[in-house]
């Protein structure tokens, strides 16, 4: 009996090792990225084994200090989209939201039909339209461009209204038969209730905005218009590439989602396990 | 109820405002955003536009005709269901059995742990993750060569020869991506109840039972849904190919979403990129229909 015991506790040790050398492989790139940002660029292109610098250099962050101002541009223009598409697309997601869920009104359901074939057109299928919508609209190179298709959220919608039925009518009816708006009534009983599924949206919709690249690449060109992933990407692809500036500033942008993503990981994992509902 | 009598007239005619007045602006920019362009394409595609001096011309099938004999689209598509149809089972298979090594381990902290470790990389921005991947991949002094010298083995042209770039844009796509599928099987592993399982071990049901006739089935509709999503993902994967290789070399690794971009983007060929994207969709939708019409079949428990 006690043998069993010690054979398993013993497998159960080994499979748990398996395991975190697994975990750690994982986090092999952020390590790299930043034992590379502490490198020269000569120790790089030579031809040496070692996870960490043999001479740490800080020659990386001072060619991206030299840089700060444009990067502080590419940051305040990531923050700028980011923020505004948030608010944007979380109000009108909740608010569309309700409405579906809790009104009867003529040409609701095709209305919603509507939305339910936005959800799943793939973006290739819209980006050509809406680039030469943007044409039209003489935004390109603004960062409205790329602010203004993300504001309405076709999913953002749909995960609101599923939501927003489960919650009874009753408490609605009974504030609105004491007279209450249906303004009051959505921001002071719905928004609290449904707080679970915005913030899972809030996640979902920060990581899609501050990591997005394709759309941002088509719409955007000027280097003062540009987000940090794009200039990030164009940062790499031109000819000198300049690696310990380049871990150094993808490291920089890797920040506020880790930050965001620390502080509420909770709410994270319950918006990756919500959008399983259906 | 009752008290609903007095109040009726106005009260209806509140609703009506608050209706219009909040759902006018969003489906207005629904309708420019998405529902015109969906409409736009569907024009495009079977027009030439000729986007530098925005010339529309209506030309029938012969962008799909056109399509049909180049070579390099219909080398797009062979790679992008090549890389779909490798990663997509291999992203399952990995995560399903890592979910399950995580949900075995004991101490909750640590479970916690180890499933954050494994979800970092999915909110890491895209563009960063392949940067250093790309340094891992360089022939000469990447990571990669560098410890199979160490081992005395051939170093290899991870991206710059045609066989191995497929396979290291995989590598790479499955390190980014795999920390989603696996919360999504945790969380499905943890809604089957313990005691089918008690029950089987009593039975006498070994682990490679109990795994096939307890977890794949009541599994079953979280694994449907994981298979869908990342289908769906993975056809329209863009910043990996675009940023790692560029499609190269000699076009290998050059998918349709790719494909898309540089044709509408590079060489400004609106409509023959539309019609494209449309191929795309097609070939997804078909793709999803099958998947759940085999699911649907199978998840009835």
């Amino acid at each position: 009996m006690e043998n069993r015991t010690l054979a398993r506790q013993s497998a159960y040790i080994l499979f748990f090792v398996a395991l975190a050398v697994i975990a750690v492989i994982m986090l092999i790139p952020f390590v790299w990225m930043l034992s590379l940002a502490f490198r020269s660029n000569f120790e790089i292109i030579s031809r040496e084994v070692s996870i960490l610098p043999k001479h740490v250099s800080l020659d990386g962050f001072r060619a991206a200090w030299d840089k700060i101002g444009t990067i502080m541009i590419w940051f305040k223009n990531s923050v700028m989209i980011t923020g505004i598409v948030l608010t944007g697309s979380l109000f009108t997601s909740s608010l569309a939201g309700y409405i579906f869920a809790k009104f009867r009104f003529r040409g609701r359901s095709f209305l919603f039909i509507l939305i339910l074939a936005g959800l799943m057109v793939p973006f290739q299928i819209t980006m050509i339209p809406v680039y030469l919508i943007m044409k039209e609209l003489h935004l390109i190179n603004n960062l409205l461009a790329v602010i203004l298709p993300s504001v309405v959220s076709p999913f953002g919608i749909f995960l609101c209204k599923q939501y927003i039925e489960l919650i009874p009518s009753d408490m609605t009816e009974a504030a609105q038969i004491d007279g209450a708006g249906e303004f009051y009534t959505f921001f002071k009983l719905i928004i609290p209730q449904i707080v679970p599924a915005l913030s899972a949206l809030a996640i979902f919709n920060f990581i899609a905005s501050w990591n997005d690249y394709l759309w941002p690449l088509i719409v955007l060109s000027g280097e003062e218009r540009m987000t940090l992933p794009l200039a990030l990407g164009m940062f790499a692809t031109s000819r000198a590439v300049n690696y310990n500036a380049t871990m150094a500033v993808a490291f920089f942008i890797m920040i506020p989602s880790l930050v965001i993503f620390l502080t509420f990981q909770r709410q994270f994992m319950k918006g990756a396990a919500l959008s399983d509902m259906k | 109820m009752a008290r609903s009598k007095y109040g009726k007239r106005p009260d209806h005619r509140n609703k009506k405002m608050f209706i219009a007045v909040s759902l006018t602006p969003i489906m207005l920019l629904f309708i420019t955003f998405t529902l015109l362009p969906i409409v736009m394409a569907c024009v495009l595609a079977f027009s030439s536009y000729d986007g530098l001096r925005g010339v529309l011309n209506f030309n029938g099938f012969d962008n799909i005709r056109g399509l049909l004999n180049d070579e390099l689209f219909r080398m797009a598509i062979w790679n992008t269901f090549r890389f779909v149809l490798l990663a997509v089972p291999l992203n399952i298979a990995i995560t399903l059995l890592l979910a399950m090594a995580i949900n075995k381990v004991r101490n909750a902290k640590l479970k916690h742990l180890l499933r954050t470790i494994f979800f970092v990389p999915v909110i890491a921005p895209l563009v960063g993750s392949v940067l250093v991947w790309q340094t891992f991949f360089n022939y000469d002094h990447g990571l990669f060569n560098m410890l199979l010298e160490f081992v005395g083995l051939q170093p290899v042209h991870w991206l710059t020869e045609t066989k191995p770039a497929m396979i290291s844009v995989i590598l790479m796509v499955l390190w980014a991506d795999i920390g989603y599928n696996i919360v999504l099987f945790m969380s499905g592993l943890d809604s089957i109840p313990d005691m089918f399982y008690e029950a089987a071990k009593l039975d006498g049901a070994g682990r490679f039972r109990r795994f096939r006739h307890i977890t794949l089935p009541l599994l079953s509709r979280t694994t449907l849904f994981v298979a869908v999503m990342t289908v769906l993902s993975y056809f329209q994967a863009f910043t990996q190919f675009k940023v790692l290789t560029g499609g190269g070399p000699s076009n290998s690794t050059r998918v349709l979403s790719l494909q898309i971009y540089d044709t509408a983007f590079k060489y400004f060929d609106l409509g023959v990129a539309s019609t494209m994207a449309m191929v795309l969709f097609a070939i997804m939708l078909s793709i999803t229909w099958f998947q759940l019409k085999i699911g649907k079949s199978q998840w009835e428990y």
